[in-house]
């Protein structure tokens, strides 16, 4: 008779000969397309989304949300948020991207009814001081329209005339919110904000008003608010003074 | 015995490498080096030659198509092989349960003088197989792996998380196991 260990080193001697049970040639060619074909779609997922690359994708992703998130924000920001110096640059790449007369006339025309939104928002809000300095803006822009017309006017006598017909529309509309305004309003330094506003706006009409003159150069700007070029005006929503 | 072809060691790393940089020699080398021994430890446990294949190929497809989770793991490729065909095994267990293609009572067992004593050169190769089926998870593991795989004693502790201590442990009360399957009585 002989001891457990014998018999069972017998038996693990018996199991070490099982023949190995092999798989048949098409499961092995099968097996090797199929692994292949994987291996090839992960080696091409892999090299698409590299892990480098992802990160940087997720930060190029995480910037253009940002900034979009940014811009979407500023675009109706007032003068006492955060996002209002991000609405000038925005206004300073849209004032580069204005090249025909016409569309720098609507460029700032379209600031100045802007600060003009702005100033209502302030006096709402009792906050004088933001208020004349967007009105004050206001006036920059109307006054860089007038210079514009003016110079339009030298060089092309109808086209200066139909848009001294949009300035003066545009600061009779002005014209009729500050009106509207002055008689809200008893705050002594708005008041005389606003009626400084209409004063220079009034001041622009005339200039754009006035025949051409025969040097070339404008018939003169208003109080220097305006930049007198008509292109690098002051569309910063921050005025300057 | 038919070899299995080159024992599974601890030298893949520089064809791993390879494989990551789309080498499809390097891939084509490791399904060489494994998809016979994987097929044959799935064999053992399942007894079906179509279930065998395809998880064969899905344990191949999965070590070659996840290396970067193989790189995290800390052990040699071809513990990591095995592990994923345990795991594809107990899965196949649990979706389809446990199938005994030929009960250990019918089969026809040879019979020595001595009772006690196996007439273990009588016993086909199926016969054991059969047999072992009937064993615990571990203890069929322990012995495919040691026996049928040829595998060292650390090499199977390291595809089973367990200390070379408790592998020779297991071994020797898996093959107590079979002895008793063999001769028909309880398994434990």
């Amino acid at each position: 008779m002989t001891s457990e260990a014998q018999r069972l080193e017998r038996l693990a001697e018996r199991l070490r000969v099982v023949d190995p049970v092999a798989p048949s040639p098409g499961a092995k060619i099968r097996g090797w397309n199929l692994v292949l074909a994987a291996v090839e779609r992960s080696a091409t997922v892999r090299s698409r989304v590299h892990p480098v690359r992802r990160l940087v994708i997720a930060a190029v992703a995480a910037t253009v949300l940002l900034v979009a998130g940014a811009v979407a924000a500023s675009a109706d920001s007032l003068p006492d948020s955060a996002f209002y110096p991000l609405k000038g640059v925005i206004e300073n790449v849209r004032g580069a991207l204005a090249f025909s007369p016409s569309d720098k006339l609507a460029y700032h025309l379209d600031l100045a009814q802007a600060r003009l939104t702005e100033a209502e928002a302030m006096l709402a809000g009792h906050r004088i001081e933001l208020a004349e300095r967007v009105l004050a803006a206001m006036d920059n822009q109307l006054n860089d329209a007038a210079e514009l017309v003016q110079l339009e006017k030298q060089s092309d006598p109808a086209l200066g005339a139909s848009m001294e017909n949009r300035l003066t529309q545009a600061i009779a509309t002005h014209d009729k919110q500050l009106a509207g305004l002055q008689g809200q309003v008893t705050n002594p330094t708005a008041l005389s904000a606003i009626i400084a506003a209409r004063y220079h706006a009034a001041q622009a009409l005339k200039l754009a008003a006035k025949p051409a003159a025969s040097d070339g150069n404008p018939a003169g700007s208003l109080g220097g608010n305006g930049q007198g070029n008509g292109t690098s005006a002051t569309p910063h929503p921050t005025p300057k003074h | 015995m038919r070899p299995l072809g080159k024992a599974a060691s601890d030298d893949d790393r520089p064809l791993i490498e390879r494989v990551r940089k789309g080498d499809q020699d390097a891939v084509r080398t490791l399904y060489e080096r494994y998809f016979d021994r994987i097929y044959n430890y799935v064999y053992a446990r399942l007894g079906r030659a179509e279930d065998a294949e395809d998880l064969a190929i899905d344990t191949m497809t999965r070590s070659l198509t996840r290396l970067d989770q193989f790189q995290d793991q800390g052990v040699a490729f071809s513990s990591w092989v095995y592990k994923i065909a345990h795991n594809a095994t107990i899965d196949h267990y649990r979706r389809h349960g446990k199938v005994t293609l030929v009960s250990l009572e019918q089969a026809t067992l040879p019979q020595s003088a001595d009772p006690s004593e196996l007439a273990l050169e009588q016993l086909s190769n199926e016969d054991l197989r059969v047999a072992l089926r009937a064993l615990t998870d571990e203890q069929q593991q322990v012995l495919i792996l040691r026996f049928f795989q040829d595998l060292t004693a650390p090499q199977v502790a390291g595809i089973m998380g367990k200390s070379v201590g408790a592998v020779q442990a297991l071994q020797h009360r898996a093959l107590g196991s079979l002895e008793r399957a063999l001769q028909g009585r309880a398994v434990n």
